[in-house]
């Protein structure tokens, strides 16, 4: 096999395959880290909205809804059950001394509710919808599949738009200004409890867009969260819990890291090497590559 | 005499600001040294480099005679220096006693570290002894956290003194206390002085000239004149940014 | 004369007490009917519960939640295994595991400690699970499906021995053991040293000014919690002569928290009520519905937001109470003539 060849048949896929589970995890990482950044609040059950957000799309999706339309709905949808979630469950242990510990309990808890739940409904089997967009198509001799072009597009537009919103809008100087000080904020006029009710529910919103956008390559499963979230933590971390950028530089590169070792090494320990990586920035740079969203 | 603290040409700086900038004085055995300046000259920094929980950049802490620069806290504890903290820093969940007594475990010896607490015979009756002085007696069994602001700023200052320091770094002691409650703890902090060397942070300028034998001003993170209290109070340079438009 | 945390402590023994005495009631019964699953079913309960324990010791008193702690507990177990499967000695294989843990909760500890709250909590984590797939990929651990056949042993103690195949024996052996670690820490807990630990929990940024060395005794916490863990999961190829990766996954660290806080974090013996309970409950529920994680799930939350100190915590106080009113602490008695009268102004007037 020529350099050429290798580049063309087995790096270049390798890569873009990478990128697009990249996307994937900056989607789930982007709710993870918002929520952490402006609430102080470890989600641990939001892989499992991620496997809602999936679900939902497969339930609907075989109701008739389109796939299109399903982008819109289902993070529409999401946004009531973040809000419920935020007021029943996070509102009540928000200011105990450890809230932290007491959230990231909670969350877990619900997190197992979640999982069963989606196990009684729909059934342990995987399920998988059709690919909403089929086909292939080939760029410079690279062949690569169309959904996944399309999911890379996807994920860089929504991260834009996050990243607008949070750091250009009068909405996000509201809601950066109230996890920076809660006090001064209310003080200044800012809704301090509908924001943080509003976050939460965004947060929750992005990781049920990101079931609806991955569900077709990475089938749909009750457990489905739980093997997502621990990639999704580690980006967070090495991102810099709270970062924007941090997660999809981190999401990225960690995404790449794996796409790439796993052509030198047995992909089954390429897991080792993303979660050592996690432990380094932990052990030397506790605060990862970026700094905190609402302190920054 | 000698010196129990000597703090020589001791600098920190944050970025480009010299927070304390060539800092020297000494504590005298049993006296009061007062360190004063406007809000932002550096004093909680200096008194954050003697005791450990900053390095210094430059300079020296000398603790009895013992080199202790940028040692951690545990180590200037060691050495024989207390401190407390403008805001009140206790175990809120834990006992009055077991506060004082947590503090005094350092007088037992090592071998006792493995001893049910129960046998801490050194470090109970220290315990007891600083129950009674400070009048937390009828408190013993009540959780820090549930004293009024005056009783847990007394607690602040026993545990300090329960280890049986050499001296004490007092950080505003009347902190948020009523007029009468400063004045008492006043002469509290002074019948303290036959057993510890304390150094004062302290804003009430009247209690100042009160009760410090030794006063050092300090402005824009650097020493502008120290003193026994009524020449300071008389320096031109001190009126000037201190008590400036008085 | 008994402070307030001795006193809790006491307190906690006394539900200990009531737990063995239960305990050697339900060995009874078994050993009466001839009863095997019950006794081993409440055996693997017992393990789980030294693991439980050290999450206590680690969230309860040092005030560090670790979501990993299932690592020292898998590495405990897969030691033992493999030392009985050398040489089928109890002693041999409770001391291996012993060693392996201390070593690897050393080192753990220097990655672990170098953050704190949350971070901690992740670390761990991460810690446990990159060794689960390291032990899952690894064909000399027998990869994803462990190891079986490990022989049944013979536990000898002088002139008596005891069969781990023996479900009252080894129901009894490992009562010992928990109940033994069980009071070691408590007893560590209510010494000085143990103190300091505690004080970490309460306020660790000012546990260097009182001359302690936070680093220190978060390591001291560490690695017991570390060791406990180990000495519990060593048990277990004793009990089901197999080990397997998901004795380090996330689920069984998962389940070492749920059990801590239904029990009733910061008051250790609930950690073992809290085992018990947690197996008792999936058992109960898993009879008619195989979706018993949510109603552990629900119990569990509820717990954490309504009943932060547990079922435990509800009980405790009741019976520190009883305690203390048998035994009554000494009052001391404040004498004002010995105060400087300055001080006792100072209290009249601070009122």
């Amino acid at each position: 096999m020529t350099p050429v060849d290798y580049l063309q048949f087995v790096l270049a896929p390798q890569v873009v395959n990478g990128l697009a589970l990249g996307v994937a995890v900056v989607l789930v990482a982007l709710g993870l880290t918002i929520i952490f950044g402006m609430l102080d609040v470890i989600n641990m059950s939001h892989g499992e909205f991620y496997a809602i957000g999936a679900y939902a799309a497969l339930a609907l999706g075989a109701a008739g809804i389109g796939f299109w339309f399903l982008l819109v709905l289902v993070p529409i949808l999401m946004i009531p059950l973040g809000m419920a979630v935020e007021r029943l469950l996070i509102r009540p242990v928000f200011d105990t001394r450890d809230r932290h510990v007491t959230t990231l309990l909670v969350t877990f808890g619900l997190g197992l509710i979640v999982e069963d739940v989606l196990k009684i409904v729909f059934g342990a089997n995987t399920q998988r919808p059709p690919t909403p967009i089929p086909g292939a198509t080939e760029i410079l001799g690279i062949i690569l599949p169309n959904y996944r072009i399309f999911l890379i597009l996807v994920g860089a537009a929504i991260v834009l738009g996050v990243a607008f919103v949070v750091y250009k809008t009068r909405l996000g100087a509201m809601v950066r200004a109230a996890a920076f000080d809660r006090n001064m904020a209310a003080s200044l006029g800012v809704p301090v409890s509908l924001v943080y009710a509003g976050t939460f529910a965004f947060g929750v919103s992005l990781a049920g867009l990101a079931g609806v956008l991955l569900a077709p390559i990475y089938s749909v499963f009750p457990t489905m969260g739980r093997d997502f979230i621990l990639l999704a933590f580690t980006v967070v971390i090495v991102g810099g819990m709270g970062s924007i950028w941090g997660a999809v530089v981190a999401g990225l590169l960690l995404t790449q890291v794996q796409a790439l070792a796993s052509l030198v090494i047995s992909p089954v320990w390429t897991d080792p090497i993303v979660f050592g990586t996690m432990v380094a920035f932990l052990v030397f740079r506790p605060q990862g590559l970026f700094g905190r969203l609402g302190h920054a | 005499m000698k010196p129990v603290l000597d703090i020589r040409d001791l600098g920190i700086s944050f970025g480009g600001l010299k927070a304390v900038d060539q800092v020297s004085f000494q504590a005298q055995r049993h006296r009061i040294t007062t360190v004063i300046g406007p809000n932002g000259a550096g004093k909680s920094t200096l008194f954050n480099l003697i005791s450990g929980a900053l390095k210094p950049h430059r300079g020296q802490v000398l603790i009895d005679g013992v080199d202790m620069t940028g040692a951690a806290p545990e180590r200037t504890k060691a050495a024989g220096l207390s401190r407390s903290f403008q805001i009140t820093s206790l175990f809120p969940e834990l006992t009055v006693a077991e506060n004082l007594r947590l503090a005094a475990q350092v007088l037992e010896p090592t071998g006792r570290a493995f001893l049910p607490v129960g046998r801490s015979t050194q470090a109970l009756a220290r315990t007891g002894q600083m129950l009674e002085r400070f009048q937390l007696a009828h408190k013993r069994d009540d959780l820090a956290g549930n004293l009024s602001h005056g009783d847990q700023r007394r607690l602040e200052i026993a545990v300090c003194l329960a280890s049986e320091p050499k001296i004490l770094l007092l950080d505003e002691p009347t902190q948020g206390m009523s007029h009468g409650d400063t004045a008492q703890t006043a002469r509290l902090v002074r019948s303290l002085t036959d057993d510890v060397t304390i150094l004062l942070i302290e804003h009430d300028i009247g209690l100042v000239m009160d009760l410090s034998d030794h006063v050092v001003v300090m402005h824009q993170g650097r020493k502008l004149a120290e003193g026994p209290p009524d020449l300071v109070r008389a320096d031109p340079a001190v009126q000037a940014a201190y008590f400036g438009h008085a | 004369m008994h402070d307030r945390l001795t006193q809790s402590m006491r307190a906690s023994h006394l539900l200990a007490l009531l737990f063995v005495l239960a305990a050697l009631g339900l060995a009874a019964m078994g050993a009466a009917t001839g009863d095997t699953f019950y006794l081993r079913l409440g055996t693997e309960a017992l393990i789980f519960a030294g693991l439980a324990l050290s999450v206590d010791l680690l969230l309860g008193y040092s005030g560090a939640l670790s979501l990993g702690q299932a690592l020292y507990f898998g590495i405990g177990a897969y030691v033992s295994a493999l030392t009985l499967m050398k040489l089928p000695s109890f002693w041999l294989a409770m001391a291996a595991a012993f060693l392996a843990t201390l070593i690897a909760s050393i080192i753990g500890g220097l990655i672990a400690n170098r953050v704190r709250g949350v971070y901690f909590a992740l670390i761990t984590f991460g810690l446990a699970q990159v060794m689960a797939k390291v032990v899952y990929n690894t064909r000399e651990l027998g990869a994803s499906d462990g190891m079986i056949g490990i022989p049944v042993i013979e536990i000898g103690f002088g002139p008596f021995s005891v069969s781990a195949g023996s479900p009252v024996g080894f129901f009894l052996i490992v009562l010992a053991v928990i109940m033994g670690l069980y009071a070691l820490t408590a007893y560590l807990l209510d010494t000085p040293f143990g103190r300091v630990l505690t004080a970490l929990k309460a306020n660790e940024k000012r546990v260097p000014f009182l001359g302690y060395s936070v680093w220190r005794a978060r390591m001291a916490a560490y690695v017991l919690a570390g060791v406990i863990a180990g000495l519990s999961g060593a048990l277990y190829p004793m009990l089901r002569g197999f080990v397997s990766p998901e004795l380090m996954f996330f689920a069984t660290s998962g389940n070492a928290v749920i059990s801590v806080v239904l029990g009733g974090v910061g008051t250790l013996i609930g950690a073992i009520y809290g085992s018990v309970l947690l197996v008792i409950l999936k058992s109960i529920i898993g009879s008619w519905t195989e979706h018993h994680l949510i109603v552990i799930g629900l119990l569990f939350m509820l717990c954490v937001m309504f009943l932060p100190r547990g079922l435990v915590g509800v009980v405790r106080p009741a019976i520190e109470t009883w305690l203390s009113r048998r035994r009554p602490a000494p009052v001391a008695a404040a004498d004002p003539a010995d105060l400087p009268a300055i001080i006792a102004e100072t209290a009249r007037t601070s009122r």
